[in-house]
């Protein structure tokens, strides 16, 4: 590695892998399985007609399921290995863990005093809150999503796993729709509003953020994003064990073509499930004020 | 009068005259029989005969129909769609218009504009029609005062109510949950709240998705108390099990109208929960329903939803200025230096 590149590794081969698989089982998921939740909008029915109508949507969401348990079995493989193998305590404790640390809450509340110009931003180490939260939610909303989504999908078998006087009052088909669905109304939301917010489309890296697609960071994009991480690797040296050849034109160009569409149908979707929920809200105010018959001009019978 | 007598006894011991007399008679014989069978289809009025004008639009025009139970003034075509009417229930070969409209035998050509109603139970139909009209459903709507329906409002085509679909068909099936659902409105909201009204509201109404009659029956509409119903316990499993083989105890025990979403229930439970003192046993019961565990977790999750995009949202407004004021901020030291 030549010294004078300033390209960074962030993420290697197998979280992109992972990231990939992720994304592509998300789409599936979403896709096949938001219909059935906006069942009263036109908007739903044709994009459940698009991916196969009946049999066919659900089978393409099971896959896609299949796809998200591999994801994170990979994953879990991934966390066992360095634990055990490697010896690596870094993961679940210190700067370079995923969990939440007493930082953190200080980098929160940190960046409150920012957003309201009372101090400078703070320097944030290699996962920022926010994408910490986001990990530790997507791990609880695949474990809850794959739990009531077995449940779902074998029903005769779950139900009977409960005797029959206690399923009188914990129907477990029933609890675990409610459950899947409105655990993926938080997850869809989330990840196509907040996440793409929070990491495409930031002013610094719109439209797409190609560290997770290709890997590599800018030195100088890194240096401002994270600066407490940059300056720990600079400080144990281990920046230029890090330095990469940046990236082909070929490579971000790929991540482009696969960004962008993506990001433009988790938008269309967000789009619609928002104007979707604030009609059936209308619909619900409407229904709860049908019964009241006031009358504006009754101000002036004074 | 003797010789005429011997010349015929003479003439028929020919051979060939009497084979010829007995031909004769024969095609005769058969002449008689055509001609009295194609009599008897005139009087029976073939299909065909109707369908010449009905399927002209320049012989009949549109009528007025005042439906005599509920009242409800329709303007309905005349014209009939001869392959839609072959494909229904009473399309077959061996039916006849005449057959239902009975009121019009014998009449030839034009005949007068209005018809009496079909009658489909006397002859045909009394069984379902007894199970329907014997049935609780019934009972419970006539104890009500509600005018009771007629075959044709629920076995109506899709085009014409002429068309009475068949079991399976498709547009009957979607029907039915639209027909059941006018008069069970809160019935029909949690039906597509569960999974299989949700699965009929993408437009796919096969026999593999239940709708309302796979569960509660056809004609034989009962109260699942009646043991006799087909959600009763006793019947109950095998009802679900005609879609889940293997349906257990606890698998029949699934809440297929949930009423989280039902503001009547809110109010319902709000009034049980005023009322504690005078009566405990309302907000019992409202508590041993398996709808509690469901609403308290829709309401656990409308508020998690809430709270994380309020949230977030601001988070994420408050981040994106902010870096859009440091940027601006940077460029001015820039431009100072």
């Amino acid at each position: 590695m030549t010294s004078n590149n300033n390209t960074i590794l962030r993420f290697g081969l197998f979280h992109r892998f992972g990231h990939f698989l992720i994304i592509i089982s998300f789409f599936g998921l979403v896709l096949t399985g938001m219909p059935l939740v906006f069942k009263e909008y036109a908007w739903a029915r044709f994009l459940y007609n698009l991916m196969g109508g009946y049999p066919t949507a659900g089978n393409i969401h099971r896959i896609c399921a299949l796809i998200t348990f591999l994801a994170a079995f990979l994953h879990f493989a991934f966390l066992t290995f360095e634990t055990l193998v490697r010896k690596n305590r870094n993961i679940f404790w210190g700067p370079e863990s995923l969990l939440i640390q007493p930082k953190d809450i200080l980098n929160v509340l940190g960046d409150v005093l920012w957003f309201f110009r009372l101090g400078k931003r703070p320097q944030f180490d290699r996962y920022i809150y926010w994408e910490k939260f986001e990990y530790l939610s997507l791990m609880w909303g695949t474990m809850v999503m794959g739990v009531t989504g077995f449940i779902l999908w074998f029903p005769v078998q779950s139900a009977s796993l409960i005797p029959a006087y206690v399923a009188t009052f914990i129907d477990l088909p029933s609890i675990a729709l409610v459950a899947h669905r409105y655990e993926a109304l938080l997850a869809a939301g989330f990840i196509f509003s907040i996440h793409f917010l929070h990491t495409h489309l930031l002013p610094e890296n719109i439209p797409v953020d190609e560290a997770m697609f290709t890997g590599r960071i800018d030195e100088g994009h890194m240096k401002h994003e994270r600066g407490a991480y940059y300056e720990r690797l600079k400080e144990e040296g281990q920046l230029e064990e890090l330095k990469v050849q940046p990236a082909s034109r070929k490579a971000k160009f790929v991540s482009k073509l696969m960004g962008l569409p993506l990001l433009a149908v988790g938008l269309l979707m967000v789009g619609f499930m928002l104007s979707s929920l604030i009609c059936s809200i209308v619909f619900v105010i409407a229904d709860l004020t049908k019964n009241i018959n006031f009358d504006i001009f009754s101000i002036f019978a004074f | 009068m003797v010789s005429l007598l011997k010349t015929t006894i003479d003439v028929f011991g020919d051979i060939k005259v009497c084979r010829f007399a007995f031909i004769s008679c024969l095609y005769s014989c058969l002449l008689f029989f055509t001609y009295s069978f194609s009599l008897e289809n005139l009087c029976a009025q073939e299909n065909s005969e109707c369908l010449e004008c009905h399927t002209d639009p320049a012989e009949v025009d549109v009528k007025v129909r005042i439906d005599h139970v509920t009242g409800e003034v329709e303007i309905v075509s005349m014209l009939v769609d001869a392959d839609a009417y072959h494909a229904s229930a009473h399309g077959g070969e061996d039916f006849y218009c005449i057959d239902c409209h009975a009121d019009l035998e014998g009449s030839e050509g034009e005949h007068y504009p209005n018809l009496q109603p079909v009658d489909c139970i006397t002859f045909c139909h009394d069984d379902p029609a007894e199970t329907f009209l014997e049935g609780s459903h019934a009972n419970l709507m006539r104890k009500k005062g509600v005018e009771l329906p007629t075959c044709k409002h629920c076995h109506a085509g899709e085009k014409s109510k002429r068309d009475t679909p068949r079991v399976d068909n498709l547009y009957h099936r979607m029907d039915t949950i639209e027909k059941c659902g006018g008069c069970h409105a809160k019935y029909y909201h949690s039906y597509r709240n569960n999974l299989h009204g949700q699965v009929t509201a993408m437009g796919h109404v096969g026999t593999d998705i239940a709708t309302c009659v796979d569960c509660h029956g056809q004609h034989t509409i009962l109260n699942s108390s009646d043991p006799e119903s087909t959600l009763g316990p006793e019947n109950a499993k095998e009802t679900c099990g005609k879609c889940h083989p293997g349906a257990s105890d606890s698998f029949i025990k699934h809440v297929a109208h949930p009423q989280y979403k039902n503001l009547g229930y809110y109010k319902s439970a709000m009034v049980a929960l005023l009322n504690i003192r005078k009566d405990p046993g309302q907000v019992k019961s409202i508590i041993k329903s398996p709808q509690i565990i469901l609403t308290i977790l829709f309401v656990m999750y409308v508020g998690i939803l809430v709270i994380t995009f309020a949230q977030f949202g601001t988070h994420m407004l408050l981040s994106w200025l902010g870096t859009l004021l440091d940027e601006r901020k940077g460029k001015e030291l820039e431009h100072d230096k």
